[in-house]
């Protein structure tokens, strides 16, 4: 029988299951903080001061729009630009927030705020894969906290190592690459589909192509021609499918 | 740009990240988002961040498109990529193409 009165507490602090989130991010955190660290070196390699770096790292705390932002930076392109760039990267993001939200729609409007600027691509997964359902179950932000604490400390711990490495290391090195290096790494497994890899291999030609066009907007220009392309071929292969029925 | 100018940038990489992460959790009820939106803010992520490696990877420091051996970068991407297919790890795949480019770099310039 459930009356509100006998529903879960879904924040209260619940001690396995904090324990069990820990335990199930540890696999991951070495390959967050060596991500971190990459993002870091490309910060000062890009041309921010240290300091500008850390402020960076610890504010924005999301990788791939950071590092998409820094060659915008280099090139002195408008703010705006900037912002909207950013905006697409972490688009990914508005679609595991609609998934993850409503598991903690109770929680006070501050603390919801904060929970979701922290939860990244690792820790959305994890604790979809924990709790598929959106039913109130006991421990719930306990687990959560315990996949996000430290998983923001392995990522801050190797961004700000890398800031201090970069700004140690001789420019001719490049390793400002290992930056783009590691946008190819994210950006690989998300590509498996054909539309995907269509629209992605189209925009980045744009992109080349549109190099010069003023403010930067080269790029937003590619991404919007990119998923123009993987719309219109997964409506071929869709149509095609149909016509094999 | 200025100090000020990046401090605003680094302002409005919040703006960004807090609207993309937070705004569904500050509306708090389900939402349910409609396919072809899905589909679209499924697609906008790859293609912004090939967009970035496109161009990482295409044109020298002049904005001309180098497309032969000496663009060590270009190379060694595709050497990357090609790792991390086989691999599917992101720390080996940095550090081989690293190695790579910094390989070209030194033996060949």
């Amino acid at each position: 029988m459930s009356s509100p009165d006998s529903l879960p507490d879904v924040a209260a602090h619940h001690e396995p299951s904090w324990r069990a989130g820990l335990k199930d991010g540890i696999p991951t955190l070495f390959g967050i903080a060596a991500w971190g660290l990459v993002v870091g070196v490309a910060m000062v390699k890009s041309g921010l001061t240290v300091t500008q770096a850390l402020g960076m790292t610890l504010l924005v705390f999301a990788g791939s729009a950071q590092l998409a932002s820094l060659p915008l930076i280099a090139a002195a392109a408008p703010i705006w630009v900037i912002f909207l760039t950013a905006v697409v990267v972490n688009l990914r993001f508005v679609i595991f927030a609609a998934l993850l939200a409503p598991h903690f729609a109770r929680l006070p409007l501050w603390r919801r705020f904060l929970l979701g600027y922290g939860a990244g691509d690792m820790t959305t997964a994890m604790f979809l894969q924990r709790y598929p359902t959106e039913t109130p179950a006991a421990g719930k932000v306990s687990y959560l906290r315990g996949l996000l604490y430290p998983n923001f400390a392995a990522w801050q711990s190797g961004s700000i190592a890398g800031i201090f490495l970069g700004s140690a290391v001789p420019a001719e090195w490049g390793l400002g690459f290992a930056g783009t290096l590691a946008i190819v790494c994210i950006t690989v497994p998300m590509v498996a589909s054909r539309p995907a890899l269509c629209g992605a291999l189209v925009a980045g030609v744009t992109a080349v192509l549109a190099h010069g066009f003023p403010y930067k907007l080269g790029l937003l220009a590619a991404v919007i021609v990119g998923m123009v392309t993987a719309m219109v071929v997964e409506g071929i292969i869709e149509r095609r499918k149909a016509a094999n029925v | 740009m200025s100090d000020l100018e990046i401090w605003l940038t680094i302002g409005a990489l919040v703006c960004a990240t807090a609207i993309t992460r937070s705004s569904f959790w500050v509306i708090g009820e389900h939402v349910s988002i409609p396919t072809r939106v899905q589909e679209m803010l499924r697609y906008a992520p790859s293609c912004a961040l090939a967009a970035i490696i496109g161009p990482d990877l295409l044109l020298d420091p002049q904005g001309a498109v180098e497309f032969n051996f000496h663009n060590y970068k270009l190379i060694a991407g595709a050497a990357a990529i090609a790792y991390y297919l086989v691999r599917r790890n992101m720390l080996e795949t940095i550090v081989f193409g690293m190695a790579c480019f910094t390989a070209l770099r030194l033996l060949l310039s």
